[in-house]
């Protein structure tokens, strides 16, 4: 998989997409209500019919079935008109990009043949029911269990499930419960596997919505499966395959959140622009102060960002055969969900007091952005799954040099004293970004140089990382956060060189904002990396943080005595 | 508060009386504020005369209660033998002893004589009784009591006095008076900063000890994380509670009552006593009981003592011996679940070869020792296998793995009276048990009955 070029599409595709921005576009900005839909927690059914008669109910699914068959890129760009209404962006990402994604990847052609023509077009909706009260991050504790009948032709299902999107109205849905499983040596284990339920098999009841902080409009309830008989026919992949059922299934959506993001912004740059431009005090329009020209700033380099992530990403997933982007679109999905909620805090801050009210939509955007950090696995998990990735794939280079180092062969021993030497006295990296065969462009070659610097640093902080926790390093999250948080930074800077690159060679319009995008971009995170990776380097507070939590956890309340407080 | 503005007031009439030139001769009285004008000095034997000049007491006599003729007989009776001052306050209650009655003894002490005269060994006797009368933790009577000190007497009025420790008797007994407030841990007023100015001066040992207790006090007052009250619950059920939150100390252990004590009277007319049995048991401790083996026994041990500062209690224990590490069941990682390629939740271990170093390396502490579980812990009335099996019996609904475990009650006997030796020969085969130990008792110390 390579970075540079940055991926592109064809012109016909193009012309295509844009066949079908616009009527969506159209949709949105005139028929969609979403203070109405927000305030009544309800999507009326009038707009639900539209979104069907754009056929936005099936966008991945291939034309035979009746779907729209686009690839990831083009799923990324109507992501950005979704997103402008949060409830209709995650009752459509709750149908497609987890509900019915099972069938489309791991079903067979009985499966997709059979439920595919209907949830293309929105007759019926899906839902993905993996979540229950006593296991959410944790998947290997579920308890929604699947027996098999005497007659072996059905799956008896029992549990629950909860904060399912759409689970009020689900007809499909993809459920995954644990099924007893003889394996190989003949002991009876519990798997994980993945079933296709109808509501109409009976036996599924679904509790009252949730009343939520944001995206108030999806239904999100319990479900409960009692006695469901679901046909062995149903079974997606293999019986006790459901946990790599579902590992594609959540890796494949991920990414469509940074473009979703990139398009509220934008839309939140033209609405606060325009306040900010015919708002006068001091007899200044608020626009000519340097704080508002700071967040306007922020949030124009955080949508440039998540939007290159964003493509960079489903480019590389467009590939041929089937990449395995899982590692980079958690990192979008991270960067994204912090940057969109730190946005839209600003957006709001510019119209000050009037933000705040209910009279604006930026309350709204606020309250919908703040589900981004928590759904589709926490920003905590993930940033844990990046950087223990990373580590067990450095790890497996490194494992040997670290294990002749901690023996203390002398010879090692020299030659690592001498390239710290040499580090010190020539502090030249040289990756082969810049320079005549370099595939960064010219103008770029300042923030290529603090990329390839970065990198370099970072590489022998993860080797010191590994040489003094080993494997352990499993446990101590305050350092791979630290990890995840400079991989974050530098695969947004190779997004952002890698499009800018492009942009300047092609020359789209404006690549002049765009390279200066970029260049500061590219100083900010560089400045970031190296201070995290001086953290990392033992230079931090993790102790002091850990004895703190400890000690308040131990009293489960605050520890120090009122400063009013006296001895005698 | 008077104190203060007493004080000020003899600083500001001292500077006066010095503008004026006369010397400090006549003194302002601790009660009510008499100024003796100097042209007056030929009033002699009247009521009000100044400490330190040397002259006939002529008092006159006012109605006077028992307890002040009790006072008069002892000084005129002198010669009849020596009448201590302990006596006073023998005297003064015989059956209960109050804060009261202290007080009334240092009042009339105090109206008796205005030259205060054997006031050293009054208050030394005083110290002494006050643990009798259950005063000696009160900041107040230690006040009244330094106030039986006279007043601007003892102060030094030259540097020659001040170098040549002026009336030590008096600064020791002060000093003492002090000693016994931080014997019992009680922290000085402000009040007794301006009576020790007052009576000694700023630069007296006294007034020394009261700055050194002063810096100490407040520092060590909340030295202890895990204080006890001076006043413990006198109910033995809350006493129980109390205790066993203290030993288990986790937020989580909840508390269950099995017993209360109450008396019964069976048919055939006998009063049958049931003991209180308090319990405690945490979610971790019950789901480790679940998960326990029922091949091996669980053990009731006990009592064991937990002194709260001068009380004892004793607890009993459900616990089980550590298993030898070869036949420890490591708990097996699915491989599927816990993974690398997974991304719900991140892989719980890594691939690698490699160990952690040694300057990371903090799982060594000389401290942790291996021990073996402890599932309950409980406090009753009393201490044998009865009761006991009641409290078993009442922790196996919450945990019903108990009915298929092997309990064996290794209990000792309880605390004891010492035998005499009369008893001691009537009973020396009680005295052969197997795995019992007598305990001796100390002496001098309070306990809960058990």
């Amino acid at each position: 998989m390579s970075v540079f070029p940055y991926p592109e599409i064809s012109k016909e595709e193009l012309e295509e997409l844009h066949q079908l921005v616009q009527p969506v576009e159209k949709f949105f900005n005139e028929d969609v209500d979403s203070k109405k839909i927000d305030h009544e927690a309800v999507i009326p059914p009038e707009t639900l019919n539209g979104l069907k008669e754009l056929g936005l109910f099936g966008i991945q699914v291939p034309e035979e079935y009746g779907g729209l068959g686009l690839s990831n890129t083009m799923y990324a760009r109507l992501g950005e008109i979704t997103s402008l209404d949060g409830a209709i962006a995650v009752t459509l990402a709750a149908h497609q990009a987890i509900g019915l994604k099972g069938i489309l990847i791991a079903g067979n052609d009985a499966q997709k043949a059979k439920y595919l023509p209907k949830l293309a077009t929105g007759e019926h909706i899906a839902a993905f029911c993996l979540t229950e009260p006593g296991s959410g991050s944790d998947a290997a504790s579920i308890q929604t269990r699947a027996t098999l009948t005497e007659d072996g032709k059905h799956f008896l299902l029992n549990g629950t499930k909860f904060w399912i999107s759409n689970g009020g109205w689900a007809d499909i849905m993809t459920v995954f419960a644990r099924t007893e499983v003889v394996d190989k040596d003949g002991q009876k284990k519990d798997k994980i596997t993945a079933f296709i339920v109808e509501r109409a098999f009976g036996g599924v009841t679904s509790g009252k919505p949730e009343d939520k902080l944001g995206i108030r409009g999806s239904n999100t309830c319990e479900i409960t499966f009692e006695d469901t008989k679901v046909p062995i026919e149903n079974v997606i992949g293999e019986v006790g395959g459901g946990f790599k059922v579902a590992m594609n299934i959540l890796n494949n959506g991920r990414f469509s959140m940074g473009s979703a993001g990139a398009g509220m912004i934008k839309r939140l740059i033209e609405l606060t622009s325009e306040y900010a431009g015919t708002r006068k005090q001091f007899n200044r329009s608020l626009s000519e102060f340097g704080m508002i020209q700071d967040k306007f700033a922020t949030m124009a380099l955080n949508a440039f960002v998540m939007e290159s992530m964003a493509y960079l990403t489903a480019g590389m997933m467009d590939r041929p055969g089937v990449p395995d982007c899982s590692l980079e679109a958690a990192m979008v999905k991270v960067f994204s969900s912090e940057g969109s909620w730190t946005c839209v805090s600003e957006a709001l801050q510019v119209l000050g007091g009037l933000g705040f009210t209910k009279n604006y939509p930026y309350e709204r955007y606020l309250r919908d952005c703040r589900i981004l950090q928590i759904f589709e696995g926490t920003n905590e998990i993930l940033r844990m799954y990046i950087a223990l990735t990373g580590m067990q794939y450095a790890g497996k280079i490194l494992t040997g040099k670290i294990k002749e180092m901690k023996k203390g062969n002398v010879g090692v021993v020299f030659e690592i004293l001498g390239k710290k030497l040499k580090d010190l006295v020539v502090k030249t990296v040289d990756f082969g970004l810049t320079g005549k065969d370099g595939v960064v462009h010219p103008s770029l070659t300042e923030s290529a140089k603090m990329f390839e610097q970065n990198a370099a640093h970072f590489g022998s902080t993860v080797e010191s990382l590994l040489y003094r926790y080993g494997k352990t390093i499993v446990d101590e999250q305050l350092v791979l956060k630290k990890v995840a948080d400079v991989l974050i930074n530098l695969y947004a800077m190779t997004a952002v060189l890698s499009r800018t690159s492009r942009s300047i060679s092609i020359g789209l319009r404006s690549h002049d904002h765009e390279v200066l995008l970029t260049n500061t971009f590219c100083k900010d995170a560089h400045f970031k990396n190296n201070f995290l990776l001086t953290q990392l380097q033992k230079k931090d507070n993790d102790a002091n943080i850990k004895k703190i939590a400890q000690e308040v956890l131990a009293k489960r309340a605050y520890v120090c005595s009122h400063p009013l407080d006296r001895t005698f | 508060m008077n104190a203060p503005r007493q004080l000020l007031r003899i600083q500001c009439i001292g500077c006066i009386a010095r503008f004026l030139g006369t010397p400090i001769q006549r003194m302002i009285l601790p009660t009510g504020a008499h100024l003796q004008t100097p042209g007056s000095q030929h009033n002699y034997g009247q009521l009000l005369r100044p400490f330190h000049c040397s002259a006939v007491c002529s008092t006159s006599r006012p109605s006077q209660t028992q307890l002040e003729k009790t006072v008069e007989d002892e000084t005129l009776n002198k010669d009849k033998g020596l009448v201590t001052h302990d006596d006073l306050f023998e005297r003064a209650a015989r059956d209960t002893k109050t804060k009261a009655d202290f007080n009334r003894v240092v009042d009339v002490f105090s109206k008796k004589d205005i030259r205060r005269r054997g006031h050293v060994e009054f208050i030394y006797a005083a110290l002494k009784k006050m643990p009798e009368f259950g005063v000696e933790r009160d900041i107040t009577v230690y006040n009244k009591l330094l106030d039986v000190f006279p007043k601007e007497v003892l102060m030094p009025r030259n540097f020659i006095q001040r170098m040549f420790n002026h009336y030590p008797r008096q600064q020791e007994c002060g000093v003492q008076l002090l000693e016994q407030m931080e014997n019992y841990g009680i922290m000085p007023n402000v009040e007794t900063k301006v009576l020790l100015a007052q009576i000694f001066g700023e630069k007296s040992h006294p007034m020394r000890k009261y700055q050194r207790i002063m810096y100490w006090f407040p520092k060590f007052k909340h030295a202890n994380p895990f204080p006890i009250p001076h006043v413990l619950p006198s109910d033995p059920v809350e006493l129980a509670r109390f205790s066993l939150t203290r030993i288990a100390d986790d937020l989580d252990a909840k508390i269950t009552i099995y017993q209360y004590p109450s008396t019964d009277i069976t048919e055939t007319g006998e009063e049958v006593m049931r003991p209180h049995i308090v319990g405690i048991q945490s979610p971790n401790q019950r789901s480790l009981l679940a998960k326990h083996n029922p091949c091996r026994p669980v053990f009731v041990e006990g009592p064991f003592p937990l002194w709260l500062r001068k009380t004892c209690v004793h607890y009993y224990l459900l616990r089980a011996d550590p298993i030898p590490s070869e036949e420890k069941v490591e708990e097996e990682f699915d491989p599927e679940m816990i993974g690398l390629e997974q991304s719900l939740f991140y892989p719980q271990r890594l691939e690698l070869d490699l160990e952690r170093d040694m300057g990371d390396d903090f799982s060594f502490d000389v401290d942790d020792v291996e021990e073996g579980p402890v599932y309950a812990m409980c406090m009753a009335g009393q201490g044998d296998q009865v009761t006991l099996s009641q409290w078993i019996s009442g922790l196996q609904e919450t945990c019903p793995i108990l009915g298929q475990i092997p309990t064996v009650f290794r209990l000792e006997s309880g605390p004891r009276e010492l035998q005499t030796t009369s008893d001691a020969q009537q009973t020396p085969e009680q005295e052969v048990e197997t795995d019992q130990i007598i305990e001796e008792e100390p002496l001098h110390s309070q306990r809960v009955k058990q």
